[in-house]
């Protein structure tokens, strides 16, 4: 996936230098910098540094596939630290289980939860969201996720649409 | 200039100190407790999931929430660090190298307060420096021209993409994508619209809060639970200051001494540098005490100078992160740069000038932050208890807090939907970028700073009449220029050198 992200980045970076070129203007007619100046120097640099990163990737890729060793890459000062208090080699602090799925499914329910805010309306659409995400994730709980499904959005409603006054979409309910 | 500094503080505690200041100064140190409690929900994605909160407060009230999040996150994220050997902050992970080791010999109690004792060591000294330097640096740099700020913004951004180990390159193309976003809308100089593709909704640009919010706030999340953490069961801690064994005893105090001192000068300067920030300064603020000890093989195994030490710098750093961004309107972190956004959203034009033109707000922040560490420490200390129990709370509960918060948040702003979608993009795109090695500080930072960095490049541009010689005809902008080319130079020389000394000594293994 870290190739094709790479790629993507590379993508975008052509098409926004090339859409810049074709709607912005670069110069004045005096010869002064104009509009697409500044985009088109991002541009240049973008698409060169995201060639050599994708190249970078390709490279690693190609080592992996080849050799089956992931290669070692020098662990940030953080990480460093990190592996130092766990007494572990810094490089294989990232080697636990991933939940990728699990990603998956929680965008999905964000994604969800946006799309039906402005129909339903903000509340019922933190409720639904609330609902949905604990009875996936935490199952056992039942009255426990209800009450939790009922009493944050409540709060958070009061807090932003009457305590701060903010305007927060409306549903058929009038809340 | 001492009666200056008295009137211009007593000026800061008058607003700080008032009803509302010091309720809102209560409230951010307490959120900012609880974001540092948190692994993996930083500072900046605290304060950016919570700006939305402020609407309604004064602006300077509203910063000094906002401020306190900041720097309380710094004191609670050594909490976790001690008890559990999980950083609740990147700027405490040095802190776990001792401070577990600590809790495991049964000294839990006397970690806990050494850290607020340090903590509010660093940050006081770090509030007073700032007190002594920003109206200096403010009064210098009121000369800076167009050349000198792009330079100062390049040297950040390089900087903070040289922390990123082997992934400098991606931090380098975090930032220009930042700087690509901050293009979206109308040119300010010469009224063209930019990148809108005819929305209305575009043509005042991408509003950084959104980004910001979805980089930090759903990105770490995702990234969280990437990891696994929402699989987590909670961990059940208890403690309590009336145990005797709490209190620190006198030779933890005696042998600590000199480290609250250089940990907090090593901080400081860590925090002043652009780019370099709290995490950091907390580092080399352990490995500097480790090289000065007459002992150091007990460092790792709970020695309590080398909890003291990273522990003054982080929080001296935070402190020190506010010099660039009072007296030059610059941050140097993802944090500082969210701050920045803040203080723009709230209509204040940051600079030289703002000491000038808002000292209420600067010197009320300022005063903020002293009464802020000490609210801090007594909260470390008599309220641990309480945010101990805040870990009873498992991660899967944790997440639609932060969910609700980010989009409610987004969407409260301007009531877009637009930005909306923006925030849950922005998400994603931060989740990829924290999982491949790329840098979302990095990209929050070029997007806040886009606007400057432009108007002053071309600013340089148009004076030098193209020839770009005011990058070096000036003393600032010279110094400046040197810095960036050894920030540039340095890692390829270095990488350069290894390769060779490498290849000779595989030419002599090969020869002997």
């Amino acid at each position: 996936m870290k190739k094709w992200f790479a790629a993507g980045l590379l993508a975008l970076a052509i098409g926004y230098t090339v859409y810049g070129l074709s709607t912005l203007t670069l110069l004045t007619s005096s010869g002064r910098p104009a509009a697409g100046f500044f985009p088109l120097l991002i541009g240049i640099l973008l698409i060169t540094s995201c060639t050599v990163n994708l190249w970078g990737d390709l490279r690693e890729w190609m080592m992996e596939k080849r050799t089956g060793i992931a290669p070692v890459h020098q662990a940030e000062p953080e990480t460093d630290a990190k592996a130092d208090a766990l007494g572990v080699d810094a490089h294989g602090i990232d080697g636990g289980p991933e939940f990728g799925r699990d990603v998956f499914i929680v965008f999905l329910y964000i994604c969800g939860f946006v799309a039906i805010m402005n129909v339903v309306g903000a509340l019922l659409a933190m409720f639904i969201f609330m609902l949905v995400y604990l009875f996936t994730f935490n199952r056992a709980h039942t009255i426990g996720n209800l009450i939790y499904s009922l009493a944050l959005p409540a709060f958070l409603y009061g807090l932003f649409k009457i305590l701060l006054n903010a305007s927060l979409p409306v549903g058929p309910l009038g809340f | 200039m001492l009666a200056d500094i008295a009137a211009n503080l007593s000026l800061g505690l008058s607003i700080a100190a008032s009803p509302d200041g010091f309720l809102f100064l209560v409230i951010g140190a307490f959120l900012g407790m609880i974001v540092g409690l948190f692994p993996g929900f930083g500072p900046a994605a605290g304060i950016a999931v919570l700006i939305p909160m402020t609407f309604g407060l004064e602006p300077t009230i509203a910063i000094i929430m906002l401020a306190g999040i900041y720097y309380g996150s710094m004191y609670g994220g050594t909490i976790t660090s001690i008890l559990i050997n999980t950083p609740g902050e990147s700027a405490t992970v040095a802190s776990t190298i001792d401070g577990y080791p600590l809790a495991q010999k049964g000294r839990a109690g006397p970690a806990l307060v050494m850290q607020a004792i340090a903590s509010f060591f660093g940050g006081t000294i770090g509030v007073i420096l700032i007190t002594a330097l920003a109206p200096s640096l403010a009064n210098f740099a009121a000369s800076f021209g167009p050349s000198e700020y792009f330079l100062i913004i390049a040297v950040g951004l390089l900087m903070l993409t040289t922390m990123m180990g082997d992934n400098k390159f991606k931090g380098f193309i975090s930032a220009l994508i930042g700087f690509a976003v901050g293009t979206i809308g109308v040119d300010v100089m010469s009224g063209q619209q930019r990148y809108t593709f005819g929305s209305p909704e575009l043509i005042g640009g991408v509003y950084f809060v959104a980004v910001a919010i979805g980089l930090f706030g759903i990105g770490e999340l995702l990234h969280c639970i990437f990891n696994g953490q929402h699989r987590q069961p909670a961990k059940r801690l208890r403690i309590s200051f009336r145990d005797k064994e709490f209190w620190p005893s006198r030779q933890d105090y005696y042998e600590s001494r000199f480290t609250f001192w250089r940990g907090s000068a090593i901080g400081f300067i860590a925090g002043v540098l652009p780019g370099s920030g709290a995490t950091l300064g907390s580092i080399i603020g352990y490995s500097v005490e480790k090289k000065v000890a007459k002992d150091p093989e007990k460092f790792g195994k709970g020695e309590m100078r080398g909890l003291v030490a990273p522990e003054a710098a982080n929080n001296a750093a935070s402190a020190g992160a506010m010099v660039p961004l009072l007296s030059l309107g610059i941050p140097g972190s993802g944090a500082t740069a969210v701050l920045l956004g803040a203080f723009l959203m709230w209509g204040l034009q940051p600079g030289p000038l703002l000491i000038v033109n808002d000292p209420e707000f600067v010197w009320g922040l300022i005063a903020s932050m002293y009464l802020g560490n000490m609210i801090l420490i007594a909260m470390s200390i008599f309220a641990i208890p309480l945010f101990v129990k805040f870990l009873d709370i498992p991660y899967v509960n944790v997440v639609p807090v932060i969910v609700l918060l980010c989009v409610i948040g987004a969407f409260a702003i301007n009531a877009s939907i637009i930005e909306t979608w923006i925030l849950v993009l922005s998400g994603l795109v931060g989740f990829a970028m924290k999982k491949y090695g790329y840098s979302p500080a990095a990209t929050v930072l070029a997007l806040v700073l886009g606007s400057m960095a432009e108007e002053t490049f071309l600013q340089t541009y148009i004076i030098s009449q193209g020839t770009m010689n005011l990058f070096w005809e000036r003393p600032v902008s010279l110094v400046l220029s040197i810095v960036l080319l050894a920030v540039v130079i340095t890692p390829i020389a270095l990488a350069v050198m290894s390769r060779l000394k490498g290849n000779a000594a595989k030419v002599n293994g090969e020869a002997s």
